[in-house]
């Protein structure tokens, strides 16, 4: 390409000129009006605490992706909106568990794919859960999807799932969440077998219509779909990670539905503006100190019950969450089977009886480091724990990290005392997989290594009898806290705020199902 | 005035390599392994491996940077990992929402600054110069997130005259969305551009050319425009180059507060995840944008001021 370069008209003594006249020209008249704050009709506005990142199901990265998918797509079965876990008929006219290694389905028959590809049929769901599976997709969500073996196809909307062992968490995790989404077999294949952010074909109540990068997604109406029919037009997605802006938007009328921060919560239940609703759910993640069992200065068990005894989880609480979340029991949360309702040790701290141990661990001058996350909530909860301690005489020395040096800390051996957060998925499996033998070294960073626990792990997630998981689960979470690595803190909370004119169709731990949301 | 523009346009390559290299070179000192933040705790070792292969995370730093730079002459700056999308494409759909914002900050405060600047220079030590004094010392002690927020409460959720978050849509929209921030980080340059084009323009008022002027009998309004304001702004030229990288910088938390893309967030997130390959897009962009305004600042300042073409 020639590249013609002109002469410009403008000269030095021109251009100073026009400068000159910019500069005399400071102040402009600004006619400012007032900004009309009606909501429009059709368009819901909710927030998402981060942007999209992939339109594959096999390629998501959790919740964020998810709640697009789960409008856009359709899979067997949905979470239930409401206060307890539960699901509800999808995409699956019909589902039953054969026997514990077959579930039976068959599809309704009124759902079609976008962009010409047709009917959902029996084999868009083997090829959608076969590919999570599949060693050639190198899915990060595979364990989502336990020990599934395939698919058999035994008509065009009839199938059976066919898992190599039982797998309790395939009705809680496998298909109501991410794997869960069905997409088209054509349409994939069509594109190579993988998608990145745009859709190749869609199924569900809405469609995709834009997405903004790090601005804005936006769904509007499937006009073909064919089950109820959802009550909004259009929503739109907006990806706000700071929960202060997100609370002044939605007082400024710009968002109808948002998480807000801990700190708001006392400031909402006094009243939210606009005549809207504050909800308060409970959260999935667990929060907790954990004690490296395989450091020389934590090998005392008197010492790690003195700890355990001296962290008075209520002061944590209040002072770090503003007293909006509850002590928790273990790593299992409200409403899960599992959930213990008291822990061994109680959230509240008995400094005698932390003194009394220290005193019979004959441990003197104790010394630790403890790691914790750059964030607020987290160096204030641990410089409650570093007082709590000093009670005891216990001196610990607050080590905060940004969050890549934080969660690399699998391998650090000079790891002593750690304030840790995970999430987890509704099902108890989720939680105790990372605290088993074979994650030393990756997520078990207490070293904790028990048979008992292990093999619990393995088989409850098995077990179809609920009861029988909840025992289970309970003493798992019995043997994490008598090994005195653990100091269970809280689950955390989910507060929503939302307008006056939505009903919100939430997941017990507060999570929206965007496809469910009404109108008031 | 070409071997000038030539011999700067060549050191400014040069900072834009030494800032790139260094910027590689330390993203790579932090500690946390990039591909285990990307993937996740349930990814298998396999696909952490060769994902680990793929960013060639398993070769030597040097080995990395010379890949890095082989890469970039063939114009390729990668692929995102969590999206799989170009990062060109990324980079350049968060670059526009930046400029927008870096050119509405300092187009407004350039023109009140020089305003201020102008009306307290031609009217030393009066009432009004100190009441403009105090006004521009106020406005560069303003932190700019404070200014953000409580014009964020005030503007936004109390009166509703601005929106609060996004970048809006359409010419008006993005108009619209752009007032708040752009107040917001380009308030504190209103005062420091008025005290600066007040210092210059005092030192200019005092010169013999303008002496002249005045016994010729112009009148003091044209000295004062014409004359004086023209020399006196020439620091300015040269301020809002070198103010070009205090803007990006600036953008980053006006990213967060207003809740509007970018390529400050773009970064800020990109570091927090370890995704090397953005965060090496985003800063050879953001550096080279910094470097080339620098330089186009300096080319101007020596187009408007012959002398400054010898300075150095």
């Amino acid at each position: 390409m020639k590249i013609e370069w002109t002469k410009t008209a403008l000269g030095r003594r021109g251009f100073l000129k026009g400068a000159t006249a910019l500069g005399a020209a400071a102040v402009l008249p600004a006619g400012l009006g007032s900004r009309a704050l009606a909501a429009e009709g059709g368009t819901l506005r909710v927030r998402s605490y981060g942007d999209m990142q992939s339109i594959d199901p096999a390629f998501s990265k959790g919740v964020i992706d998810e709640e697009i998918h789960a409008a856009i797509y359709n899979k067997l079965i949905q979470y239930k909106p409401g206060r307890e876990w539960d699901w509800q008929m999808d995409a699956a006219a019909m589902i039953e568990q054969g026997d514990e290694t077959h579930i039976k389905f068959a599809l309704r028959d009124d759902i079609g794919f976008t962009n010409g590809f047709g009917a959902m049929t029996a084999e868009d769901v083997k090829f959608s859960f076969e590919r999570i599976v599949d060693e050639a997709t190198d899915s990060p969500n595979k364990p989502d999807m336990g020990p599934l073996s395939h698919v058999d196809v035994t008509g065009e909307r009839e199938g059976t799932i066919v898992l190599k062992e039982p797998f309790a968490p395939l009705w809680s995790i496998a298909l109501p969440y991410i794997t869960g989404n069905i997409v088209s077999k054509k349409a994939w294949e069509a594109a190579g077998g993988k998608a990145t952010t745009d859709p190749l074909a869609e199924s569900g109540p809405y469609l995709r219509a834009s997405w903004s990068p790090k601005e804005k997604t936006v769904l509007k109406r499937n006009p073909d779909w064919k089950g109820d029919a959802p009550a909004w037009d259009t929503i739109e997605i907006l990806p706000i990670d700071d929960e202060n802006t997100a609370e002044i938007a939605f007082e400024a009328g710009e968002l109808d539905f948002t998480r807000v921060s801990l700190g708001s919560v006392q400031r909402y239940r006094d009243g939210v503006p606009g005549g809207g609703t504050l909800l308060e759910y409970p959260s999935l993640y667990y929060t907790w100190l954990g004690m490296n069992l395989d450091h020389p200065k934590l090998q005392n068990p008197k010492l790690r019950q003195a700890i355990q005894h001296a962290i008075d989880v209520p002061s944590v609480l209040e002072a770090a969450y503003f007293g909006a979340a509850e002590p928790s029991t273990g790593i299992i949360a409200p409403g899960l089977a599992g959930h213990r309702p008291q822990s061994l040790v109680p959230p509240q701290a008995d400094f005698a009886k932390a003194a009394d141990l220290l005193a019979d661990s004959g441990e003197t001058n104790v010394t630790l480091k403890l790691d914790t996350l750059n964030k607020t909530t987290f160096t204030t909860a641990a410089q409650v724990i570093q007082a709590t301690l000093a009670q005891i005489g216990i001196t610990v020395e607050v080590n905060v990290l940004e969050s890549g040096a934080f969660w690399a800390s699998a391998d650090n051996e000079d790891l002593q005392l750690v304030l840790n957060r995970y999430s987890m998925t509704p099902d108890p499996y989720y939680a105790t997989s990372w605290f088993t033998t074979e994650q030393v070294g990756h997520w078990n960073w207490e070293q904790f290594r028990n048979p008992e626990f292990d093999k619990i792990h393995a088989e409850a997630a098995q077990l179809t009898d609920v009861a029988k998981r909840d025992e289970m689960y309970r003493r798992a979470q019995d043997l994490m806290e008598e090994s005195g690595a653990y100091r269970f803190l809280t689950h955390e909370a989910t507060p929503v705020v939302h307008s006056a004119g939505v009903v919100p169709a939430l997941r017990p731990d507060g999570l929206a199902l965007l496809r469910y949301f009404g109108k008031a | 005035m070409l071997l000038y523009a030539i011999r700067r346009f060549g050191l400014a390559l040069l900072i834009l390599i030494v800032a790139v290299t260094v910027m590689f070179l330390m993203i790579r000192a932090v500690p946390g392994d990039p591909v285990q933040i990307m993937l996740g705790p349930r990814a298998t070792p396999e696909l952490q491996a060769r994902l680990t292969a793929e960013l060639a995370l398993d070769q030597p730093v040097w080995k990395q940077l010379l890949i890095f730079y082989g890469n970039l002459m063939q114009g390729d700056l990668g692929v995102d990992v969590f999206s799989g999308r170009s990062v060109t494409a990324i980079v350049f759909d968060q670059l526009p929402h930046t400029l927008a914002l870096i050119f509405a900050s300092i187009t407004w405060s350039a023109l009140l600054g020089i305003g201020l600047g102008a009306y307290a220079a031609a009217h030393p030590n009066t009432l009004i110069d100190r009441i403009t004094a105090a006004i521009s010392v106020s406005f560069v002690a303003a932190p700019a997130f404070v200014v953000a927020l409580l014009s964020l409460l005030i503007f936004a959720v109390h009166l509703q005259w601005f929106p609060a978050i996004g970048a809006g849509e359409g010419f008006w929209g993005r108009l619209d969305h752009l007032v708040l921030p752009a107040f917001a980080i380009g308030l504190s340059w209103v005062g420091y551009i008025a005290r600066l084009v007040r210092a210059s323009m005092l030192e200019v008022m005092g010169e013999s050319h303008i002496r002249t002027a005045r016994a010729f009998g112009i009148s003091e309004r044209r000295v004062v425009m014409v004359y004086a304001l023209r020399i006196a702004i020439l620091p300015v030229v040269t301020v809002i180059g070198v103010g070009m990288g205090f803007l990006l910088s600036s953008a980053v938390f006006a990213e967060i507060v207003f809740a509007r893309p970018g390529l400050g967030k773009l970064v800020i997130d990109s570091i927090t995840t370890r995704n090397y390959p953005i965060v090496m897009g985003s800063v050879l962009i953001s550096t080279g944008l910094f470097v080339a305004s620098t330089a186009l600042a300096d080319l101007i300042n020596a187009w408007l001021d012959p002398r400054a073409r010898t300075a150095d």
